[in-house]
């Protein structure tokens, strides 16, 4: 049997979760067991052909200017299934902070004087499944090594996973922690999905919200349980900011 | 069935001892709050708690445990049932008595071999509440107390400073607490304060005030089904699925493969579900049999006044106040809700 | 992943207690596409005895790695001598996508019969029977219509009203062309949306309902078909006057265990795993979940 071709790519991003991947470790020897690497940047020093196809495109990173939505097509051209990889692909993430601003504030705070020069042409911050169809969404900030395993594995057996359509706080509650309200904290937890297995509240931090909303987030009722915990509605905003503006 | 006296010092070394040759489960300290998790010495045990994030249900319906391991191309299914004998130390009545109804949901009809060997397996030491939670209500639940509750192993209770009476009611328990050394017999002043404790906890286990038998919750219920807190309150829900994982009754559950890396062999899993979560009616088609989030906050406690009464004629809230703590929102506290119901209703 | 994972080790004595989650082994016999999105299987179990079940019933289909789901029997038992049974199966998602795939002499795993199922041998005897199925309903009511066709003398008049959202989507079409020209049965069917090819009736099934003639009292119908269509059903048998006591409706629910304790298939507070598919509907008109 053919082992099945695996190409990864990179955008806009911090590239920690291609770091990730590399740190699967045992893992990573397994998936190099079933499948065959041919394009990727951070571990092969030999790249595939021009346009050759593959059978799983794995892309990180979001999409800040017109040329990588082009190449963004073209790898989605040459993929059987594609799999948006961590916060910066699935969401956008972090990069999406600068959605809040206008475009040329951000290249003048980012670039100063050099804000005109062409090749710093940016545009507003997309995720991958605003420009292309995704198959897969491995959210997370960075991601979590297992569930790509998971993802990757459930694949190759002939099925399409199904991402968790819960918030974070199933998880939480599965592993026991003792909740982040008690402790006079906000935790985005409640409309976060799941997945990460509640990685930040079982180190005992808040959840900030980095693998996205969930489907059906009630927002509405915000307000007044912030209120509760004698917060307000724009302490809650100022969280969400990071991981999840528009 | 005698009731014998143990000075706390005697009981530490019986469990010192104990941990060393068995399995055993006890309550500990976990982030500030109390968990039941292995225990390594008696100086961890906490009899002390209040309550714990979990109930002690983990231990018979794991949060995920294996039902069968399989082979992909072969078709092949091996089952898998746990078989070690553990003691699980400090069980609080209310949770004995959730415990107790899952036991009857569990083995009727189709018996559910994965959870009854487990129990099987079990030696259920419950001990009487030294601390009241701050959303405890199990009092107004007849569930204070274990006295009048059958099938526990062994009751633990503390009549005075570091002395505790102990009373084995099953030859499981007779055989565990024979193994403790330097024992005496309670004399009538021992049982005398024994009954206090009951009689203290039948009070102070009221931190909400249910206006009601809960026998008379089938019926209230019965009647409630188009009432407006339903809506009002769900209005705030996060469809989180707190309430339901934190409750010792609750026991519904998901499916699921996973596959190793070998694409052949993988295992069976089941985890915990619940009935708040958005998707835990729908079917392959996107159709959502309770797609509102008030039919799904209505569906949770008709679950726990009518319809697990329907089948085995208990009441399936036992009063922990789990759900009342876990829940974000501040919406899920039954007590507020039946008592809300029986204002509009009589 | 969590720490509350009890050890597992395989129980020692062979006479350990059975677990009811557990498939059997069973072999894929015959597969043959019906219509863009669903196909024919008949499966059979590999324990001697087949597959014992009753029209109505369904049983859990299990593909290791994939996973499991109910799917009805559509066969009846009174062909099934050699203890094999047949199924439809509409490529809905992971397993049904996975089972169209199989090819014949593969294995599955299956758990079952479960349910409750139609009284052909009680309430129906004697009776006027009436059914009325939707689209991908009529497989489960299939197994019923050959029962009592296979037992025509213990029943009177049999009336089948079938209802497909487009001629393309019509399963079993050579047996709905005999049902149409048997002597003894009533047929009628529609599409809600018709093609060139279409020369029938065209309306949603309860367009079909108006010219039926019922003796009320010794009437039997039987609904079973997507969510929506039982409303509408219900409202025109009142018209009717069938009284609820002999109206049999076969529910679907998202279910996962089969037998009564992972609580999706609640309804209320009855299980449609246990207390169904098949109910009386006088049973349920006053749950509110059912219907
Ligand atoms: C009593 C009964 C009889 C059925 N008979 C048939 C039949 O004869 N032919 C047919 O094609 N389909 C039938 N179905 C529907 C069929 O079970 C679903 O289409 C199937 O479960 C989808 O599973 P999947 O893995 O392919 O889809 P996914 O969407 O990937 O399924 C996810 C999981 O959710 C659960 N689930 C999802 N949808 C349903 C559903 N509709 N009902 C129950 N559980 C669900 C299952 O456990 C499933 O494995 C029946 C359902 C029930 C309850
Ligand atoms: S800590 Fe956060 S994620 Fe955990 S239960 Fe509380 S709100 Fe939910
Ligand atoms: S807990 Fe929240 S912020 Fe932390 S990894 Fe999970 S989703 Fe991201
Ligand atoms: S419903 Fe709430 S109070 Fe009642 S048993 Fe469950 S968690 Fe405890
Ligand atoms: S139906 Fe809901 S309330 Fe009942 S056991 Fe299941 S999760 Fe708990
Ligand atoms: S814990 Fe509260 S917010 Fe979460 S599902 Fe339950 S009622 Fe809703
Ligand atoms: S399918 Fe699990 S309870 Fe009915």
């Amino acid at each position: 049997m053919r082992k099945p071709r695996i190409g990864i790519f990179d955008f806009a991003c911090c590239e920690g979760c291609q770091l990730q991947i590399v740190n699967l470790e045992e893992e990573i020897l397994d998936l190099l067991g079933v499948v065959t690497p041919v394009e990727w940047r951070e571990a092969m020093s030999d790249q595939a052909e021009k346009g050759e196809s593959f059978d799983i495109a794995l892309v990180e990173g979001s999409i800040t200017r017109e040329e990588d939505a082009e190449r963004l097509r073209e790898i989605r051209a040459r993929a059987k299934f594609l799999i948006a990889l961590g916060a910066c692909a699935t969401i956008g993430g972090v990069n999406k902070l600068k959605n809040n601003f206008g475009m040329n504030d951000v290249k003048e705070t980012v670039y100063g004087e050099a804000a005109d020069m062409p090749h710093l042409e940016t545009m507003p911050t997309k995720a991958l499944h605003e420009v292309v169809q995704v198959d897969y969404m491995v959210h997370g900030c960075p991601i979590e090594a297992a569930e790509l395993a998971h993802v990757v594995r459930t694949l190759l057996a002939g099925k399409t996973p199904t991402l968790p359509a819960y918030p974070v706080c199933v998880e939480c509650k599965l592993k026991e922690n003792a909740c982040r309200f008690e402790f006079g904290e906000i935790c985005l937890g409640p409309i976060t999905r799941a997945g990460c297995g509640a990685r930040c509240p079982s180190e005992g931090s808040w959840c900030f919200g980095c693998r996205g909303l969930v489907d059906d987030p009630n927002t509405q009722a915000a307000r007044e349980v912030m209120a509760h915990y004698g917060k307000t509605i724009d302490d809650l905003r100022g969280k969400m900011l990071l991981f999840n503006s528009k | 069935m005698t009731v014998r006296v143990v000075p706390r010092a005697a009981l530490d070394a019986w469990v010192n001892d104990l941990v060393q040759r068995q399995k055993v489960y006890g309550v500990q300290l976990k982030e500030e709050r109390f968990a039941f998790g292995p225990l390594v010495r008696a100086a961890d045990l906490r009899l002390d708690y209040d309550v714990t994030l979990l109930p002690p249900k983990k231990y018979f319906l794991p949060q995920r445990e294996v039902l069968s391991r399989f082979d992909r191309f072969k078709v092949e299914f091996e089952p898998v049932l746990a078989d070690e004998p553990f003691v699980l130390l400090g069980v609080h009545p209310y949770d004995f008595e959730a415990i107790r109804q899952l036991d009857a949901i569990f083995s009727r009809n189709h018996p559910d071999a994965h959870y009854l060997t487990r129990r099987r397996n079990a030696t259920i030491v419950v001990s009487d509440v030294e601390t009241p939670s701050q959303d405890v209500f199990a009092a107004c639940m007849g569930t204070a107390t274990a006295d009048c509750m059958d099938g526990w192993d062994v009751l633990l209770t503390r009549i005075a400073d570091a002395t505790y009476a102990v009373e084995a009611r099953t030859e499981k328990g007779t055989a565990l607490v024979g193994q403790i050394q330097g024992t005496k017999g309670a004399g009538e002043a021992d049982l005398e304060q024994r009954r206090a404790v009951w009689d203290r906890n039948r009070d102070v286990l009221k931190k909400h005030q249910l206006r009601m038998n809960p026998e008379d919750l089938p019926d209230l219920l019965a009647r409630s089904y188009d009432h407006p807190v339903w809506e009002e309150k769900a209005a705030l829900c996060y469809s989180c699925g707190s309430c339901n994982l934190v409750c010792p009754t609750c026991y519904c559950f998901d499916v699921a493969d996973e596959l190793h890396w070998d694409l052949q062999t993988g295992e069976r899993t089941r985890h915990w579900d619940g009935c708040m979560l958005e998707k835990f009616a729908e079917v392959a088609g996107g159709h959502n049999f309770r797609g509102g989030k008030a039919a799904r906050y209505r569906h949770r406690y008709y679950r726990k006044g009518k319809w697990i009464h329907d089948l085995t004629g208990d009441i399936a809230c036992v009063g922990c106040g789990r759900c009342i703590s876990a829940c974000t929102a501040k919406i899920a506290n039954p007590v507020e809700v039946f008592n809300r119901l029986m204002e509009a209703t009589s | 992943m969590s720490e509350a994972t009890v050890q597992n080790r395989a129980p020692a004595g062979a006479d350990a207690p059975r677990s009811i989650y557990l498939p059997e082994p069973a072999t894929l016999v015959d597969v043959r596409p019906m219509t863009k999105q669903e196909k024919f299987f008949r499966f059979q179990m590999a324990r001697a005895e087949g597959m014992k079940y009753m029209p109505g019933q369904f049983a859990e289909i299990s593909l290791p790695g994939i996973g499991e789901c109910p799917i009805s029997i559509s066969s009846s038992p009174t062909r099934n001598g050699d203890g094999s049974f047949e199924m439809v199966i509409r490529s809905a998602g992971a397993v049904t996508a996975a089972l169209h795939r199989l090819s014949p002499g593969d294995r599955v795993g299956v758990r079952g019969p479960f349910g409750t199922h139609f009284p052909v041998e009680d309430e129906f005897r004697g009776k006027d029977l009436v059914f009325i199925c939707g689209g991908i309903g009529l497989v489960p009511v299939r197994s019923a219509i050959h029962y009592v066709l296979d037992q025509r003398d213990d029943y009177r008049k049999i009336t089948v009203l079938f209802g497909a959202r487009s001629p393309e989507e019509r399963l079993f079409i050579g047996e709905l062309y005999d049902l149409k020209t048997r002597k003894d049965v009533f047929f009628q069917e529609t599409v809600d949306v018709a093609d060139p090819t279409w020369g029938g009736n065209v309306g949603v099934i309860t367009t079909l309902m108006p010219q039926l003639r019922l003796e009320a009292d010794r009437t039997v119908v039987i609904i079973c078909g997507p969510p929506i269509m039982y409303k509408f059903v219900l409202l025109e048998l009142r018209k009717l006057q069938v009284a609820n006591r002999n109206i049999y409706v076969s529910l679907e629910r998202h279910m996962k265990c089969g037998v009564g304790k992972c609580g999706h298939c609640q309804i209320n507070g009855l299980y449609a795993c246990q207390d169904g598919p098949v109910f009386r509907y006088a049973d349920i008109s006053s749950v509110r979940e059912a219907i």
